[in-house]
Order: C-alpha cells, then structure tokens, then sequence
C-alpha cells in the first residue's frame, strides 16, 4: 500500500484533529488534493475518485459488490481511513433506506476545484509578476536548501559528538528551530553543563529520509504553535490554517516566483519559520516574492517518486539529491555496504552504525560487523531504525532488482543479522546472587539443588562440577535449609 | 531469543505504489463527433477527459500520461508533444518519435490550479486545434486509423518502461555465474491504453489492427475501449479487450455520462484491478476481416498452412500470402442424394473450412 512509514506520522497528526478543523482544511482545494493524493491507500483513491462525480449516495452494498471478495480487507482499511479523514459520510444503519456513503461536501467540492481548475481560491499559489533575479535558479535553490537543512542535521549529530562541528562559517540553525529540537526531545540538555545530547527520538530522526525528517520538524512546529496558543500567547498563527498553508507549498512549481503580497497576515507571519527551514527562499532586495524549493515541493510527493528515474536524475544532475535523497546505498549480502555520498554528514550518519573501511570522491565503503551495530545499539539506535534506515536510501539498482525478482529490498540474511546482533545485547541478563559449590558429596548438593529448585530461586546449575547459582532473595532460605541439614547431620552422628 | 529462528524472517520491501502510465487515444473522426454533437459535443468530451487525464495523475506524482489522437488519415501526439510537430508531422510512418515535456510558459500563471495539469492541458487543446485546422473537409475518409495510433502508443510505453526496467545482468563474459536471470515477473510500471472510439472498425484496418493487439497482449497491456457512437461498434476492439483483458465499456445509450463511465469504469489501473470488479462484455463480436477484400465475414475460407482467412475461394486455390496450392476437394459442387457406395470410400480433402459446421471435415461427396 502507499502509506508509506513517513506518512504514518503525518495520519497520526491528522486522525487526532476533529471534524470541524477537517471542514475547514478541505475549504482549500491543494490541501483536499494534498490529502487524497499521499494519505490515501489505493484502493481508497479509486473509490473516491468513482464517487466524485456521481450523482447519487453510493450504496454500501454496490461497493460490496464491485469491490472483489479476496479485496475486502484492503476495503475495510480503505473506508476506515477515509472516514477518519472525513473524507466519506456514511449514514447510519437503519431498516428502512439501506446504508450509503458520500463524500463530505467540502472534500467533494474541493477536490473537483483541483481537478478542473475552476473557481477562485487561489490555492495554488499566486505567481509573482516582478522581475526575477537571474542567479535565482533550480540549482541555487538546491544549494540553499541543502545548507539549511544540514544545519539542522549538524546541529542535531553534533551532539552526538562523532564528528567534529566544521569551521565552515555557518552558524548551525536559528534558535527557534534550536527550541524547537529541543521541544520535540529530538537533543536534550543533560544536567547543569550546556553540551547537547541526542535522544533516541533524534537516531529517529537523523535515520529518516529527507523528506520524513521534514514532515517531523513540521509537525513538532504546529504543536508547538498549538501549544503556544492553548497557554494563551497569541502567535498569529494557527495550526489549520498552517497545515493548508504547507499542503499549499507542495503543490507549487520548483523555481517560479510566488508573490507574497497575495498572502494572509498569519501566512505572511509563518514565512520566517519556512525560511529557517530551508522551504522557502526569499531574495534580499525584494522580500515580496518567494520561491518554494525542493523540500517544500515534494512535501505530498510519494516515497517511489522522489526515486524514480527523472526526479533521481535531475536530483543527481542539479545537486540537491547528493545531499539527501541519492545517498544511495547498495547492501551486499556479504555484509558490504557501499553508499555513494559524498557528504560529510551523510558519512557520519552511516558511520554511527557501520564499520568504514575507504574514502572515495563520491562512495564509502563499509563493511557491517557485530561490533559496528552493537556500539550502534550502545548508542539507543536499534535494529529497526539501523534496518528502516538502509531501505529508505537503498540505490535504485536494489529497488529495480528485487522488484523484477520479487525479492525482499534488503538481503534478508543481514536484516536478520542486525536483528540477531541486537538480541545479543540482550543475551546477557545480570541476577545479582550467590554461589555455592564445594559440596562434601554429590547427595548433600542434590538435595540443597532440589530445594532451591522447588522454592524457585535457582538461576543456573551445574550438576558435574557441583554447583549452583540462587537469586540474591534466595539466600536465607537455602541458608536456613543447608543450617537445618547440618544440625541434622551433626545430631545423626 | 525464541523469537527468531530460521521460519521468521522479516521482509523489508520497497514501499511505494508502482508508478502507472495511461495512454489515451481518442478517435478525432469528424464525421462520428458531427454524429454525436447533439449529445455530446467534442469541446464538452475533450473537457471530461482532461479531468480524466487529471484524475489519473492526481492519483500519484509518478504516473503519466501520453494522449494520441486517431485522425481520419494519421496518427497524432497530443501530449507528450512530438519535437516534429513544426513541420506537417506525417502520422504513423513518423520515424522515431522523440518524446520531451513541453515547455510552453503561457497559461502557468493561474493559481487555481495545478502547474501540471495546465501544462498538459495547454499542450492537448493546443495540438487538438492545429489538428482540427489541418483538416480539410474535401478529403475526410469515413474511417479513423486506430492501428497506426495502437502502435505508436505501444513504442512509447515500451519506450517509457525501459527508463524503469531492472538493470541488465552483468554482461562480463569472465564471470557468467554472476549474471541472474531476471524474470520480469513483476512489472515495474502499469502501462495500459483507453481508446475513446466513437466510430465503425473499419475492415480494412484489421490485420495492423490485430498486429497491435496481439504485441499489447504479449506485453500485458491492457487495452481498453469507450465507445460513444450508437450506429457503430467497434468490432475489433471488443476483441482487444478481451484479448489483453481491457474492459469494453459502451457509453451509446448517453454519452453525456462520459465522465461517470470514465471515473467508475476506467480509472482503475492494474493494481486497483486487482481488487475491483472490472465491467464485462455480454457478447463479444469475433468476426475476423479476410484477408483478400478487407470485409469482415462470418464465414470464410482459411488456408490451412498459415490460417489466413479469405471470404472467398482464391484465384488459382492459392494462398494469398503463404503462396500454398490448396486443394479444395469438392467445394461447390451441388449437393446431390447419392447411394451409399459399399466397396469404395472416397478420402476426406481438406481445405474447406465452414465455421457453423466445422465439424464435419469432409466434403460433399460427388455424385456418381
């Protein structure tokens, strides 16, 4: 199915707003076109999309009937995520008219807005009419993006303090997405000294791609920004109207001017914090323009097609990909890992879990070890972050094969391997206890072995060496039992 | 530590929807829109398809779309544009057609809609009218040149579908044992063709016609088909349907519906087909086109060394295209009540093919 992991956090954001705040986000057709085009399952696609233009309530049962039989699971998951979208109605079940659905009129009449491009809401963009500069192209674009968004990952590796901050003359990210790390737990302050400490949350991060790493810093800012205004500071912002505010931006064209002046005031007012992110660039002399760039544009893109063929080679070809998305790794199953990247950031990132043998112009390699992804695990990351981590940036070649040989993406003998080597860790389990050997004969061991056995305190024997091992709680009473069976000795002499 | 073991093992798979590449065709016939415009104007069919066409793309930023019109005498692209549309471009015998996004700058500046649907919009109706311009009314054949459009869509999927093919295995000859077979078992891009027909098949079309349905059904592409005239039925592409398994969907009772057939019957692509029943064909037209006067014919003549169909007995009892001398044993002769002769058996000549009663092999026994 298409809900891909990174959209999962976006659902989960959306299913816990409440109907009324869905009314209003469907008012804007690039947000109605947003949601149905990345939110939505297949199957869920097709049935809106049947509906959409039909005159009448789609009876349940009609969809019983055109759905096949061996489908009906991918068609209760289907309705189940388009009512929590509120995307469908369905009515309730009475005898008399039998149960139908439709879709929510502001979804319907939005969704059709974007389909025919009528009506007059502006919400894809306002292009600007002013004279663009000339350095302002794709690539530059790129570049600035490139820079703001690895300030961001910098500043949040940095803290893990595998790789030196570069005197490259940047800054790291303003102090509000600093607060805004450290609001979502991403790096937390440990103790009175200043120095920054990545979280488990943070490997999460840092382990995503680009484009869920965006989504995950979006998401945290309209908390926030929920936050703010629930303790009664007044921001100017509000959470809906920022959402349909970057579902907006995503459906803009990379490389064209928009105009701000066509903006609300509170949309005007999230422009600073898109700039600190790196999703919109505003040029110098003329601050009435915008330009979205590819971390905007491809908010609602679908995890394939920021891979597939054009996007990957206009990426490689322009320069942003290098950074983020064409970190392109192939796994062997002999435990290499070659990652073309040329990154410094990228290199860390794989360094945190893999063991680095050669440098080259634009590829490492490495090679997986029991020590690398253990010290990896010693850090908080775990095998599924390590595992979910080298298939979102698996190379084409590897998606292209195991599609055509309908293999699993990633070898499964080193996906069971990482896991194997996780459970290592956690092969050992301490019992503080006690001892006891040098019995005088195998009977006496036998019968204080038994004892401890049925009192349940007995961790580890071993019957030809004679001894055994108890829990630290069972100590008084084996001591008791072995006084007793002595007393017993003794007075049977 | 019980929790894994040799049986479990844990799948990572690409996640992501299969990109999906819908080819339309649309039969620009002047003469079955002049029929239909009462009902459906081509202007308002034109409208509906391009919500159609955005419908498809909104499902995903990785499908496409390529639109072809079949015109009276010639193939044309609509979109993706052919870089040759400049000079007069020549149909079906256009050599290769090099595809490339258009990148006309007018008519992106609306803000009530999609840059990419007003791309595609801008460049259909833009190559719809020099179409319609270079028509000139003197010289308009009845017909509509599907065959030549069927091929030309089957070059471009093709075409697309090897920028997602798997790589090729290593071709280095030292090292053979590294080179895995690849059986493209599943594909890596839905490709399927929707023609929007609103004329007859035209007999003399049948042979380029079955050519190209046959190449799609070895593709396993899917062709399918809306017929909006009431008068005529395209015969061949019933066919089509179920040959590559499309879906043959009729809209002649109110073509004003179009875009409902079009939403609930058709925009299903191969993944969703898979979940979703698909409208069928009740009767399915399977006359066959000879080979000799292009009529379509319920009874025929087939040679019986290349199967070519005749509608009637070749000049010479020769086969039109395998050059074969047939026999024809005793076709034609009048039937006459002979009696039952004990001694002598007179052996069956083949030959003669009459598909009511294919079961009797043997000819007419001549009298005397």
């Amino acid at each position: 199915m298409s809900v891909n992991a990174n959209s999962s956090q976006l659902s989960e954001y959306l299913e816990r707003l409440p109907g009324t705040t869905f009314r209003r986000l469907y008012q804007q057709p690039s947000t109605a076109f947003a949601i149905f085009r990345r939110m939505l399952p297949h199957l869920a696609k097709t049935i809106v999309m049947a509906m959409l233009y039909m005159p009448t309530p789609f009876l349940l049962s009609d969809l019983e009937i055109w759905v096949k039989p061996t489908a009906k699971r991918q068609k209760d998951q289907a309705l189940s995520i388009l009512r929590a979208l509120h995307i469908i109605a369905v009515t309730v079940p009475c005898r008399e008219t039998p149960q139908s659905m439709t879709l929510t009129a502001n979804f319907k009449s939005s969704l059709r807005f974007a389909l025919e491009g009528g009506g007059d809401h502006n919400s894809f963009g306002v292009p600007s009419q002013l004279p663009i500069a000339a350095d302002v192209d794709i690539a530059f674009l790129d570049k600035y993006a490139r820079k703001k968004w690895d300030d961001i990952l910098h500043f949040v590796v940095n803290s893990v303090g595998l790789i030196d901050s570069r005197s490259d003359g940047s800054n790291g990210p303003k102090a509000s997405v600093k607060d805004l790390l450290m609001a979502g737990r991403l790096v937390e302050r440990k103790g009175a000294s200043s120095t920054m400490n990545i979280t488990q949350a943070g490997f999460t991060f840092l382990l995503q791609e680009a484009n869920s790493q965006v989504w995950t810093l979006l998401l945290l800012w309209l908390e926030a920004a929920d936050h703010a205004n629930k303790e009664g500071h007044h921001t100017g912002m509000e959470s809906v109207d920022m959402l349909s505010f970057l579902f907006l931006l995503a459906s803009l064209e990379l490389g064209r001017a928009y105009s701000t002046d066509a903006l609300t005031e509170p949309r005007r007012n999230m422009i600073p914090y898109l700039v600190d992110f790196g999703l919109i660039y505003i040029p110098h002399h003329d601050r009435r323009q915008y330009f979205p760039t590819r971390l905007a544009t491809t908010l609602t893109s679908s995890e394939s097609s920021l891979r597939s063929v054009s996007a990957g080679f206009t990426a490689a070809s322009e320069g942003m990909g290098g950074a983020q998305d064409s970190n392109a790794i192939i796994l062997e199953t002999n435990f290499r890992m070659y990652g073309y990247t040329s990154s410094p950031l990228q290199i860390a990132v794989l360094a945190l879990f893999c063991d680095l043998k050669m440098r080259f112009q634009e590829l490492v390699s490495g090679k997986l070890t029991r020590q690398s992804v253990r010290r990896a695990v010693d850090m908080g990351i775990t095998a599924d972050q390590i595992i979910s981590y080298l298939a979102t940036h698996a190379h084409e070649q590897m998606h292209r094969v195991a599609a055509s040989a309908k293999k699993s993406l990633l070898p499964t003998v080193i996906v069971d391997q990482i896991r194997l080597w996780q459970l290592d860790t956690e092969r050992m389990a301490t019992t503080n206890g006690f001892l006891f050997k040098e019995f005088d004969d195998y009977k006496e061991y036998i019968s204080v072995v038994t004892f401890a056995d049925e009192i349940g305190v007995l961790q580890w024997r071993n019957d030809r060496k004679g001894m055994f091992f108890i829990t630290y709680a069972g100590l008084s009473q084996v001591k008791d039992f072995v006084k007793n069976k002595n007393k017993e000795k003794k007075a049977g002499k | 530590m019980n929790a894994i073991d040799g049986s479990s093992h844990v799948e990572v798979n690409a996640t992501g929807q299969t990109p999906s590449l819908l080819t339309i065709v649309i039969d620009t016939n002047p003469r079955g829109w002049a029929a239909l415009k009462d009902t459906l104007p081509f202007s308002k069919a034109i409208a509906n398809i391009l919500v159609f066409i955005n419908a498809h793309l909104a499902f995903g930023n990785d499908n496409q779309v390529a639109v072809l019109a079949a015109h009276s005498n010639k193939a044309v692209w609509l979109y993706p544009k052919s870089p040759h549309s400049d000079r007069e471009p020549n149909g079906s015998t256009d050599g290769d057609v090099e595809m490339k996004d258009v990148d006309d700058d007018k008519d992106r500046g609306n803000a009530n809609k999609y840059p990419q649907f007003s791309a595609i919009e801008s460049s259909i109706l833009s190559s719809l009218q020099s179409l319609i311009k270079s028509t000139l009314p003197s010289t308009l054949p009845p017909t509509t040149l599907i065959a030549g459009a069927l091929s030309q869509s089957l070059s471009h999927i093709h075409k697309t579908s090897l920028s997602f093919a798997p790589p090729k295995a290593s071709t280095d000859p030292a090292a053979p044992s590294t080179a895995v077979t690849l059986t493209p078992s599943q594909p890596t891009l839905h490709a399927r063709i929707l023609i929007v027909s609103v004329s007859d098949s035209e007999p003399s079309q049948y042979i380029p016609t079955m050519n190209a349905v046959f190449a799609a059904s070895h593709a396993r592409i899917p062709i399918d088909t809306l017929s909006l005239s009431q008068h005529c039925s395209p015969t061949f592409l019933q066919q089509a349907a179920v040959i590559t398994g499309g879906v043959f969907l009729s809209a002649a009772l109110n073509p004003r519906g179009l875009l409902t057939y079009l939403m609930f019957g058709l925009l299903a692509d191969a993944e969703a087909r898979n979940s979703v029943t698909l409208p069928t064909q009740d009767s399915v037209d399977f006359r066959a086109a000879c080979f000799c006067h292009r009529k379509v014919v319920d009874t025929g003549f087939v040679c019986s060394i290349c199967l070519s169909i005749f509608c009637e007995v070749p000049q010479g009892a020769e086969c039109l295209t395998c050059g074969t001398k047939l026999a024809l044993g005793s076709y034609g002769a009048n039937p006459a009540v002979v009696p039952r002769k004990k001694k002598k058996r007179k052996k069956a000549l083949n030959g003669v093919m009459d598909r009511d009663a294919s079961g009797s092999a043997a000819g007419t026994p001549v009298p005397g």
